[in-house]
Order: structure tokens, then sequence, then C-alpha cells
């Protein structure tokens, strides 16, 4: 039997990882697919707790971040082809916007 | 079996306001499809009618005091109020728009339902009694708010400005879902109450060792990085400038007021309701008190907030400093005023323990209630004055986006006198000086945060205010004591601003002659939080 | 069938492990935009994969369907829109290794805070064999009404999000 700290493990792993792409990479996708990891990792944190409490809370929570997810991506990706339309390039520094 | 309950136990009336003007929304996307091209403002004058009739929804749900569908929606006077704040703020952004949106010729019909979108966004965040209601509540404030800032085709700055602020909503979501993921397995539930009642504990007092403690603390700590980047608070704030500066003015200016609002509602709601006993560390005191002593500890999160409020103001008002353009500089402003709400945040995490007898404690969040008073008349006093300042910039403002830099205030009292006297009472009202709403608001947090033993964070609240009256008394300087160099015409100073900026004055003027009227509002609020949860 | 300790489920966690790890440590690492979309896929899967293992069938056919399926294939039209693109020459960004360095330290402080404390205890723990069909996954969403609000609350999102995909995309006329 796999316990479940072996999944909370693998989620924060997979979590690390998505939110290391949004902070190294400069391509507005590639930092849009690590957010997609993000939110898989929350997921599964979601259904391996909902397992744990034997309950469907957490399964329905993944229905909700499956859509929003896919509101995003609509909206996001319009954003993303629309800036590449004017400016021919989608990097991003977003850490790098200070202006003082 | 599918069970189909009755409608009425589904308690819909208390949820009216949200409802009408979510329902009013997707009927106003096919209304404005029959409104011609040039008559767009019809559509403007449908929004400020539907914000109207969802006004005075809001008062007999008011003090409802009800929850609703499920216990997923709650009417209490948090809610009512946080729905008055952001009703008011979206009337005044329509009048923003209607002529700014035609001069820069980015006058779209969907423009308002996007708007209404995000209004009810923010009115089902403050009624929000669930983790899955905070967050896809949050979504639909945020995504129509995306879109809103890259209106501006024409400029690259405005579609930079979108894409920024999307890419950062998302990665915050991203942290809001993992956080309530770790709270739900912390817990078994992500209903706000039940999560306070799964805390508090069978014998009053908090099990501190406990491996699923660990899951709450950072659970919280990943909520407030995701609320805080809603809010603006540093050190999640790096998209703010620049958002706030390319995006059209108009939409600037609800989202200083109504996503911070938005995103205030939501952290207070799962910091009051959710999490303010959340208690890891108790110290030896526990052990030792006597039967009938009380002492005072601080919550898991006080800390976290602490540190976030202070190097909110600090960074806030320094940085504004040495802004030359007055959309940027308000941008700034409004990332030091996020720091003041979140010092009544911060307050909140004083948790006042009780030995009743041995082995049953009583553990109460004693200044949950002065805190909560105090952040929502800061946010009804910021929402008047920041829109009022924003609305007198942007009649400045010319229709390619310039006029903002603060030269551009120059010899104001002389070419508009009346523009520039309330332009200056803005000002006042956002140092915080008295006879003005923004006076009352800093009033309520710097004593709820003295009650709850802030004394530091207070120093630094006062300070900070201090230095932020050096740049807001530099634009009344400049209106007032420099002649311009140049003489054009306010092009952006139409009637619709006007209205704008008279409205936001009197909010300012009268909230703070008379803030008896706010109060007397959220008297209720605290003590139906206290019956709800003990 | 079992292999001493080594069961199979656990086979199958390690093999979902090592897809859903690549896929992202590919996603993350990728030189070339197209691959990392499909290290993208590869590691959606893997995750589809563990709801199997956690006893979700349904969601695991919501993932494949609406995450790899409408999700995956809208990014890959974005790249392709954006084709000129596909090959970076910059990976990463100025701060990359800034990043790097607070990601890896929340990591460590992650594991030492979580995991260490957690160990026993909770692995102790048995997962309980529950089930949850997708008929009860059904009735949960429905019965009684109990996820109403969000569910009225997510549709008018989704109206929200296709109505502002339209306002951005559309030439101004």
């Amino acid at each position: 039997m796999v316990g479940m700290e072996a999944y909370v493990i693998l989620s924060a792993v997979l979590f690390v990882l998505g939110a290391m792409g949004v902070m190294m990479r400069r391509n507005a996708i590639l930092v849009f697919m690590s957010v997609e990891l993000m939110l898989n990792a929350a997921n599964l944190a979601l259904v391996a707790f909902s397992r744990q409490w034997s309950g469907v809370d957490g399964q329905v929570f993944v229905f909700f971040v499956i859509t929003v997810a896919a509101a995003e991506v609509a909206v996001g990706l319009a954003l993303i082809v629309t800036i590449f339309r004017t400016k021919q390039s989608i990097n991003i520094d977003v850490l790098h916007q200070m202006e003082g | 079996m599918i069970d189909v309950p009755s409608f009425a136990e589904l308690n819909l009336e208390v949820a009216l306001p949200g409802i009408f003007l979510a329902l009013f929304t997707t009927v106003l996307l096919i209304v404005d499809l029959f409104i011609p091209k040039d008559r767009k403002i019809t559509t403007a004058h449908l929004t400020i009618g539907a914000l109207v009739v969802a006004f005075v929804l809001n008062l007999p749900a008011f003090n409802a005091g009800e929850t609703a569908m499920n216990e997923m929606f709650i009417a209490d006077a948090f809610a009512g109020f946080v729905n008055m704040i952001v009703i008011t703020g979206a009337i005044i952004t329509v009048l923003l728009s209607v002529d700014y949106m035609k001069r820069s010729g980015i006058e779209h019909g969907e423009f308002y339902s996007l708007l209404l979108f995000s209004v009810s966004g923010i009115m089902f965040m403050g009624s929000a009694n669930d983790l899955i209601v905070v967050f896809i509540a949050l979504e639909l404030l945020s995504i129509p708010l995306y879109v809103m800032a890259a209106l501006r085709h024409d400029d690259v700055k405005s579609e930079e400005s979108g894409i920024k602020y999307f890419i950062l909503g998302a990665f915050a979501s991203a942290f809001f879902v993992y956080g309530a993921a770790l709270i739900y397995g912390a817990t078994g539930t992500t209903n706000l109450p039940e999560i306070f009642r799964a805390i508090a504990g069978a014998d009053g007092i908090v099990a501190t060792e406990n491996s699923a403690m660990i899951y709450l603390v950072i659970g919280a700590a990943m909520v407030i990085v995701a609320l805080g980047f809603k809010v603006a608070a540093v050190p999640f704030h790096m998209w703010t400038p620049d958002v706030y500066e390319g995006a059209p003015t108009p939409v600037t200016a609800f989202m200083s007021v109504g996503a911070k609002a938005g995103g205030f509602a939501g952290l207070l709601r799962v910091m009051i309701i959710g999490l303010p006993l959340l208690v890891v560390n108790f110290g030896d005191a526990v052990e030792t008190m006597a039967i009938g002593e009380t002492i005072t500890v601080p919550s898991a999160w006080q800390t976290a907030l602490w540190l976030i409020a202070a190097a909110t103001m600090i960074f806030g008002n320094f940085i504004a400093i040495s802004q030359t353009n007055v959309k940027r500089m308000l941008a700034y402003s409004s990332i030091a005023h996020a720091g003041y709400i979140l010092m009544a945040v911060a307050a909140v995490g004083t948790v006042q323990i009780t030995k009743v007898a041995e082995n049953d404690y009583t553990m109460v969040a004693v200044y949950a209630e002065s805190a909560l008073n105090g952040a929502l008349v800061y946010l009804l006093a910021y929402t008047f004055t920041n829109l009022g300042a924003f609305a007198v910039v942007m009649s400045l403002e010319n229709n390619d986006g310039s006029g903002t830099m603060l030269d551009d205030f120059n010899g104001l009292s002389k070419r508009h006198p009346l523009t520039a006297a309330m332009m200056a009472f803005f000002m006042l009202s956002l140092i915080g000086v008295p006879t003005t709403a923004g006076f009352i608001g800093k009033f309520l947090i710097f004593d709820a945060a003295i009650q709850a033993g802030l004394i530091p964070l207070t120093i630094i609240g006062v300070l900070t205010s201090a230095v932020s009256a050096y740049y807001y008394v530099r634009i009344i300087v400049n209106m007032y004591l420099k002649d311009a160099a140049v003489t054009d015409e306010a092009v952006g100073l139409t009637p619709y601003v006007n209205y704008a900026t008279i409205v936001a004055f009197a909010g300012t003027l009268i909230f703070g002659l008379f803030p008896m009227l706010a109060l007397d509002l959220l008297a209720s609020s605290g003590a139906q939080i206290a019956t709800l949860l003990f | 069938m079992t292999f001493g300790d080594f069961t199979p489920e656990a086979f199958a966690f390690g093999f979902f492990t090592i897809l859903t790890l690549g896929g992202a440590f590919g996603v993350v690492g990728s030189r070339n935009l197209v691959r990392s979309a499909v290290w993208l896929m590869v590691s959606l899967f893997g995750i589809a994969g563990f709801f199997v293992l956690l006893s979700a069938p349904f969601l695991a056919a919501v993932q494949v369907l609406v995450y790899i399926g409408a999700i995956g294939i809208l990014i890959t039209f974005a790249i392709m829109l954006t084709r000129s693109m596909t090959n970076l020459k910059e990976r990463f960004n100025k701060q990359w290794w800034l990043a790097a360095l607070a990601a890896l330290t929340a990591f460590l402080l992650l594991m030492v805070t979580v995991i260490v404390p957690t160990w026993g205890e909770m692995g102790a723990e048995e997962i309980p064999p529950t089930v949850a069909s997708t008929a009860q996954l059904g009735e949960a969403f429905f019965s009684g009404w109990g996820y109403v609000l969000p569910l009225e609350v997510a549709s008018l999102l989704l109206t929200a999000a296709m109505i502002g995909a339209i306002v951005i995309a559309r030439e101004d006329d």
C-alpha cells in the first residue's frame, strides 16, 4: 500500500517544480504551462486528501479547479497571441519589471 | 437518490443582490447587441441602473445573518458592507468610463458586462462561506480584470499590463488552491465555520502536537501569499506599478479599489472565520495558568502578517516619493494603503485564552470585531477617496494616455478651481487628515492594532503616514503654488467625470464628518460573527 | 501477485511518478516550446494515472479529456500561432539562479517541516479503501443542491472568460 505521505511529497515536488518554472522561464507560454503544473500538483493533493477523509469534497474541488483552468487558458492564450501580434515577442521578465 | 429540495430551502432571497447582478449581466450581453454602436451610452445607463437596483436589494439582505445555498453563502453585515463598497465603487467607475472609453477609441458594450462580472465576483467573495466559493469568486473577479487591463489594443503598454496581471494572477491562484488543499487535508472540510470548529477542537484548545497543524500553517501561509498578490502587498506587489500604469485609467481605478476590496474580503473571511485560533506555540504560560486566569497569545500567522504589513507600508510610501507620473504614484500609494488594512488583519491574530476549569479552556479572537470594523471602514474611505483621485487624474489625461505627470498639475487651481479643491481634499484624505474619511479609517485601524498589542506596527503606521504626506502634499503645492507652462484644456473634464468626482467627494466628506453612519451599519457584524462561531 | 513489499500498486505509483516528474522537468527545462507542450501532456497523463490509483476514475477521465485534450491542444495552438518563438535562445530569465535558490530553499523547508514529522505517523495509517463512484460524485454535486452556488458562479466565470477572449482577440473595426 502506498501511503498518504507519498502523494503529499509528490504533489509538493510537482508544485515546487512548477513554481520554479514560473520564476525561471522567460517565455509567457512556458510560464503558463508551469502554472498548469502547479494547479495539477494541488489537484493531486486534493484527490489524495479526499481519499484520506473518505469524502468527495476534495474531488468536487478538483472539478472546479479544472473549470477555472479552462477559463484561464482561454483568456491567457488570447492575451499571449495578441501581444505576439503587436510585439513579435512573448518574453516576460516577471521579476525584472521594477522601475523604481 | 438525488434529493431535490424546495426552492425555499435554498434561501435565495438573502443572496438576491448578487444573483440579480449576475443575471442582469448575462441579459445585458444580449441587449447590448441591439444597441447601435454610436449609442453605447445606453449600455452605461443600464449598467448604472442595475447597480442602483442591486444597492437597494442589498439593504434588506444586509443584516439577515443567514446562510444560504447549503452553507456556501452567508449574508451578514460584513457581506452587506462589502457589497455596498463595491457597488458604489462600480457606479463611480462606470461614470468615469463613459467618456474615457469613447475618446480613447475602445468603446465596447462588453466592457460594462465584464465590469459587472467582476463586481458580482467581489460580491460573492464577500459572502463566501466555503473555500471553494472563495476560489471561484476570486477567479470571477480576476479574469474580467485581465481582459479589461488589456483593452487598449493600440497600446503595447496596455496589452503588457494585461498579460503581466494575468500571469501573476494565475500564479497566485495556484498558491490559493494548494493552500486550500492543505487546509482541507488537515481538517477534512472546506466549509469555513467547520474548519474553525475542527481547529478549535473538542476541549476548546488547539492540539499543537499534531501533524495536521503543519498542513494548516503552510496552508494558511499559501492563502496569505495568494491573496497578498491580489491586494498588492509587499513582496507580492511587483505587478502593481506596471499594470496600473498600462491599463486604461478607469480600469486602474476599479482595480485599485475593487480587486483590493475583493482580496481583503477573502482574506478576512478565511482568517477571521476559518483560522483565527491557529496557535502553534502557547509557551509555558498555559500550563501554569490558574483557573479563571486570562492570557493573550499571537496566532501562527500574526507574525507573518505583521512583517508583510510593515514592509508594505514602508516600501509603498517610500517608493511613491520618487514617482513623477501620478498614475504610478497612486499605484505605489495603493500598495501602501494595503499595508494599513493588513495591519487590521494582523490585529485579528491576537488570541485570548481563558482557563475555565481544569483541562477546559476557551479561546477567543477578541479583537476580531474592532479590527474588522477598521478594515471595512478603511476600505470604504479608500474607495471614495482613491476613485476621486483617479477621476481628477483622468480629467487631465490626454487621449493618448499622456498628461498624467506631476507637472501637468501645475496651476490647476487657476484653470479649474473646483476640481483642484476636490483633488486637494482627496489628497488630505489619503494622508488621513481629520474631517476626511481617510482619517476615520486610519484611526479605527490604529486603535484596533493598539488594543491587540501591536504597538511597534502602529508606530510604523503613524510614521509612514507622515512620510506619505510628503508626496500627497506635493500635488497640492503644484496645483496651488506653481504656474502652468501650458494652458491646454483638460480634455477629460466632461460632465460624467465631474459627476464621478462629486460623488466621490461627497462620500469622502460625509463619512469623514459623520463616521457613525458607517459604524452603525457595522455595529452588528462582530456580534454576528461571534454568534455564528461560538 | 506480490514481490515481497513490492506490490503492483507500488509499481504503478513509481511508474506514474516517473511520468509526472519527468514530464514536469521536461516542461521546465526544455529549449523547444513544442517539446515542452508534449512534456506537459505526459505529466498531466501521469496525474490522471494517480487519480485512478486514488480511486477517482471519473476525474481521471476528465483529466484526460479536458486537461490533455482541450487545454493541451489550446496550448499547442498558441505555440503554433506564435511559432517564431519555438526555439528559445535564452532559456531562462536573468534571475534564474535566484529563483532556483528561492524555490529550492522553499522546497527543503517544505520537506523538513511537512515530511519529517508526518512520515511515521501518517504513513502508518492505511488509506481507507472507499471508492467514490461516479454516481456518488454526481449525487454530491446535485443532491440537495449541495454545490449549486459554486456551479452557478463557475458558469458565470466561463461566460466571462469566453466574452473576454472574444474581446481580446477581435480586430477593431
